[in-house]
């Protein structure tokens, strides 16, 4: 509980600061009013990873070119391919609230994007506790959009796992997802526990980002 | 003829599709319609088998094929659905079976969400349907079955298309999840009145659970549903093992659930993913010959929004009368510059304040009523999930509005004029609704409630020619003002109650129509809406932030046994008892305006502007405190000892006060000079605008000017409004790599037709490289450096 209100307080631009006791206080609101609003839901599948080198990345059928990705499933056999999202609700309520106080409008949203964070770190625990059965270790979830794993792979993976029919995940012309709070990732699996780096924030390579921890 | 069949017999859907092609090596992301081009033996043999095991009903494999998945397949949609349709109608031929078998064309989501939530427009997902639609009816499909829909605006507009464009009957299911909700949040009744409302011919259930789960959604269609209810359940909950999505359930307890489902009330029963020949076969056996429970007509009149439905006739419901022009200055300035946060802001308070439905008129002379009609629906269903009433004498605002209703709507009103009756019925039967009749016609009101009660007795006959049930018409009794009709509250009241105990039709009023031209009126309104309710009022129109005609309604509701244990007054009225004030309000109270401003308490910051105006001109006061209070929080925001919520919540507090003196300055014909006109808009493909909103809110207390444009603007309309209104500074907002494209060809639209134009962007992915990089004149990174830029183009 902690923890996602510390990550939202940081969403909202705090950086390392203390956020004062009202914002707290509608951050704690917010999380409420969002557990009544969000439905999250997930879905997973298993794929095997058919070659990871220079020409791509083979997941299932889908070749994926990107360095920054190839390094996080180095030593990998298996990727996990991940949607998330939190709900049409969600976007209902943060667009019903900006009409009416745009300061709680910014809380609810950063709030939404902890939340769906925590959502998908728990999801990724159960997945991870499966793997392990089998003696397989996950890798930090990677997304789309992030160092050179080009945005546009979002569609091929949403469409492998049937993202709008079993969890009602769309995406739009321009790639952006709908419902707006909602996560596609790929999690690699392996059999070493030694290959695991450090994930979020620290292993990004934007280092002038606002937002980092 | 399968119309005449329905809902008399017991009749077989097939089993799954999808999953049978997986299992054949279709591979995850595989387009499945493709097969039926490229594996046409492995779609008939599928068919085939279904046939064989007793279905009576056989789907095509045309599930995704529409044009928004189909672009860039290889094979056109028309050869997609042709080939698609001829496979089973070869195979039912071929198989000769002694039963006749119908060809269903399966139509599905068409994968993208609808404005607002997505970018597809209401009217492209209607297009995109209609093309299927018209090629399966042309490749020779006896009947359409939508299917596995979880969005109720996609179900309407592939409803609407299959209607509109085909004469074949029409089947619709949609997929509930575990809370019984679809997907984007609605519940069971508004689906049924939604589709009721549609006509189509049979509704139901597919996908997302088993046979064992679908019991109890069931049981609600059952309860609710006036049409024949069709069930296809997968083979239980998805189970994912070694990377597979399996289904468990047999086919012998498949048969054995299903025997159950049509004993409940099924009329059409089928499977659906996971379901193999095997289970229909093993369901077939068992349950051929069961007589289905007789189809009938629910009374209940309801109402719908996309998420939930009102029924009207237990209790008395509230309907919002404040979306309405008459004789408010303020609104109708808000429809004059297309105001429609305005609008929302309405709709949103009202529903707070306890209204069930929103009544929406937007006429008045001088304006396009059809187009701000339809915007403000579109407006006011992105914000708001409370059915709204269509108040419109207009045909045309009347039809655009409820042709994109996202729901069953309310609608304001026939009369019973022959001429408005063959206007507004048509619509009605069109996009279903329910119908206000004004107990009135060309003789004008009647005086006596027999009178009324004619006129409405001729709207329910009229009604009936169109197919339009007595429960979808509600009637105005009509309140006619007792300082010039002394025995007008009487007529009205004698008018309702044989209404109810006569006619047994809903009733409606505009209550506060009572007490024109009289003083005090809250005092006569509220009784008078006491007395209309006891005389069995099933609707009124009122104004839900009045707190008399709110203690009426709850007070009457408690009285009348309506309200279990008075639990909804209790949780109203309990706190009202006069608190001592607490302790930090009474510290706020000592807070001078600049400090209520600084701190964000809105509230506090009106009231101290409200006594501030009592002493000081308006300018001074925007001078003296507002001004400095404001450039205090914007300082300590660009310092970084202040951060983003602090800033809004102090924005927010002197937007609370400007309203204030705003009304005195409009009062004192004083002007304040505004800084500059600034455009504002999220550009094409981007639908995210919370930080363009920012912008917003900070540069109008900063006293700029702005015209919003909104989300997902093209290139084009934003030139074209800079052009008109001769701008000089555009804010851009993007937050995606994939959209900063759009945003660099505005500029270079800009440049061209607008070259004095400055542009200011910002959004989550830009910096300043980037910024410099798509030619723009200058880059915030935050929202208080816009105001910065600004103030400085326009040198103040």
């Amino acid at each position: 509980m902690k923890r996602r209100t510390d990550e939202a307080v940081r969403y909202l631009g705090y950086g390392k600061n203390a956020a004062d006791e009202r914002t707290r206080r509608m951050v704690d609101e917010a999380f409420l009013k969002l557990e009544q609003a969000a439905d999250p839901k997930s879905i997973c599948r298993i794929f095997d990873i058919g070659q990871n080198s220079e020409d791509g990345i083979q997941i299932g059928n889908l070749t994926i070119i990107s360095h920054s990705l190839a390094r996080n499933l180095r030593g990998c056999d298996k990727a996990v391919l991940f949607c998330a999202t939190l709900g049409a609700e969600a976007d209902q309520l943060i667009r019903r609230t900006s009409i009416t106080d745009m300061s709680r409008a910014v809380i609810l949203q950063a709030c939404a994007a902890a939340y769906l964070e925590e959502y998908c770190d728990d999801r990724q625990r159960t997945i991870g506790e499966e793997m392990a059965r089998e003696g397989r270790f996950l890798r930090p979830r990677f997304s789309p959009g992030y160092g050179d794993f080009d945005i546009h792979y979002q569609e091929p993976i949403m469409r492998m796992l049937d993202c709008a029919k079993q969890i009602g995940l769309t995406m739009t012309d321009g790639y952006m997802m709908t419902p707006s709070k909602s996560v596609t990732a790929v999690i690699g699996a392996g059999p070493d526990r030694t290959g695991c780096v450090p994930g979020g924030c620290e292993s990004c390579g934007k280092t002038d980002c606002p937002y980092r921890r | 003829m399968i119309r005449e069949r329905l809902g008399k017999e017991l009749l077989f859907f097939d089993g799954g599709m999808g999953t049978l092609l997986q299992e054949k090596g279709l591979a995850p992301g595989e387009l499945p319609e493709t097969w039926n081009m490229t594996h046409p033996e492995v779609i008939s043999e599928i068919h085939r088998a279904y046939i064989e095991a007793g279905s009576d009903i056989i789907l095509t494999n045309t599930f995704g094929a529409n044009a928004l998945k189909y672009h860039d397949s290889g094979y056109s949609l028309e050869e997609i659905i042709k080939s698609a349709v001829s496979h089973v109608r070869n195979v039912v031929q071929a198989a000769g079976a002694a039963r006749p078998v119908y060809t269903a064309l399966d139509v599905g989501p068409t994968g993208k969400l609808l404005k607002p939530m997505g970018d597809l427009d209401f009217e492209d997902a209607y297009n995109a349907y209609r093309e299927v639609m018209i090629c399966g009816e042309r490749a020779g499909a006896d009947l359409i079955h939508i299917e596995t829909m979880s969005d109720t605006y996609e179900l309407k507009a592939a409803v609407l298309a299959a209607k509109e464009n085909t004469s074949l009957p029409v089947f619709a299911t949609v997929i509930y999840d575990e809370r019984q909700k679809l997907l984007t949040g609605a519940d069971i009744p508004s689906v049924i009145a939604l589709l009721e409302g549609l006509r189509v011919d049979a509704l139901g259930i597919n996908c997302g659970m088993g046979p064992e789960q679908m019991m109890p959604v069931l049981e609600q269609y059952m309860r609710y549903a006036s049409l024949p209810v069709i069930v296809k359940p997968n083979a239980g909950l998805p189970v994912q093992r070694d990377g597979h999505t399996c289904y468990d359930v047999l086919p012998e307890d498949f048969a054995a659930y299903m025997e159950r489902i049509i004993s409940a009330g099924a009329c059409v029963a089928g499977g659906c993913c996971g379901t193999t020949p095997d289970h229909i076969r093993a369901m077939t056996e068992k349950c051929r010959g069961m007589k289905i429970l007789p189809v009938t007509e629910k009374d209940d009149t309801v109402v719908s929004s996309y998420g939930s439905a009102v029924f009207l006739g237990n209790g008395s419901k509230i309907i919002g009368e404040r979306i309405n022009p008459t004789g408010k200055k303020r609104f109708k300035q808000a429809l004059k510059e297309h105001d429609l946060e305005y609008i929302m802001r309405e709709g949103i308070t009202q529903q707070d304040c306890g209204a069930h439905i929103l009544d929406v008129n937007t006429g008045l002379p001088d304006i396009d009523e059809t187009t701000m009609m339809r915007d403000a629906v579109g407006a006011l269903q992105s914000v708001v999930n409370l059915p709204l009433q269509i108040d419109t004498v207009d045909p045309e605002a009347m039809e655009a509005a409820l042709r994109i209703y996202n729901g069953k709507a309310m609608v304001n009103s026939v009369s019973g004029k022959q001429e408005s009756m063959d206007k507004v019925f048509p619509l009605i039967r069109r996009y279903g609704g329910v119908v206000i009749g004004l107990t009135l016609d060309e003789d004008g009101i009647p005086s006596d409630a027999e009178g009324r009660v004619a006129i409405a007795k001729k709207i329910i006959r009229e009604a009936a020619k169109y197919g339009i049930r007595k429960k979808d018409i509600v009637i105005d009794a009509l309140a006619m003002t007792i300082s010039s009709e002394p025995d007008g509250a009487m007529v009205t009241l004698e008018t309702l109650k044989k209404l109810r105990d006569e006619v047994g039709v809903r009733t409606v009023l505009g209550v506060s129509n009572i007490s024109f031209g009289l003083p005090s009126r809250p005092v006569i309104n509220a009784a008078f809406y006491t007395m209309a309710m006891m005389n069995g009022l099933s609707a009124g129109i009122i104004n839900p932030c009045s707190a008399d005609m709110m203690r009426a309604w709850y007070a009457y509701h408690a009285l009348a046994g309506l309200d279990e244990n008075c639990a909804g007054y209790i949780a109203k009225y309990s706190g009202e008892a006069p608190a001592a004030p607490a302790a930090a309000a009474g510290a706020a109270k000592m807070l001078s305006l600049k400090e209520c401003i600084e701190k964000g308490l809105k509230d506090d910051a009106a009231d101290r502007t409200r006594e501030a105006v009592e002493e000081q001109d308006p300018l001074e006061i925007i001078n003296g405190m507002l001004i400095p209070a404001l450039n205090h929080v914007g300082e300590g925001f660009e310092k970084g000892t202040l951060f983003l919520p602090q800033l809004l919540m102090s924005a927010e507090a002197a937007k609370a006060a400007f309203a204030v003196l705003k009304d005195q300055m409009e009062k004192s014909g004083e002007v304040r000079e505004k800084a500059g006109t600034v455009l504002l808009a999220t550009v094409k493909g981007d639908i995210h605008d919370i930080g363009k909103n920012i912008v917003k809110v900070l540069l109008e207390n900063y006293s700029f000017n702005v015209i919003d444009l909104g989300k997902d603007v093209p290139p084009e309309e934003i030139v074209k409004k800079v052009v008109e209104e001769d701008i000089r500074l555009v804010g851009l907002s993007a937050l995606m790599t994939t959209t900063v494209v759009s945003m660099e060809e505005t500029i270079r639209q800009l440049r061209e037709k607008a070259p004095g134009c400055r542009v200011m962007v910002g959004g989550a992915v830009l910096n300043q490289d980037y910024a410099d990089m798509i030619g723009a004149d200058f880059y915030g990174k935050d929202a208080m450096q816009s105001v910065r830029f600004a103030q400085k183009l326009f040198g103040n």
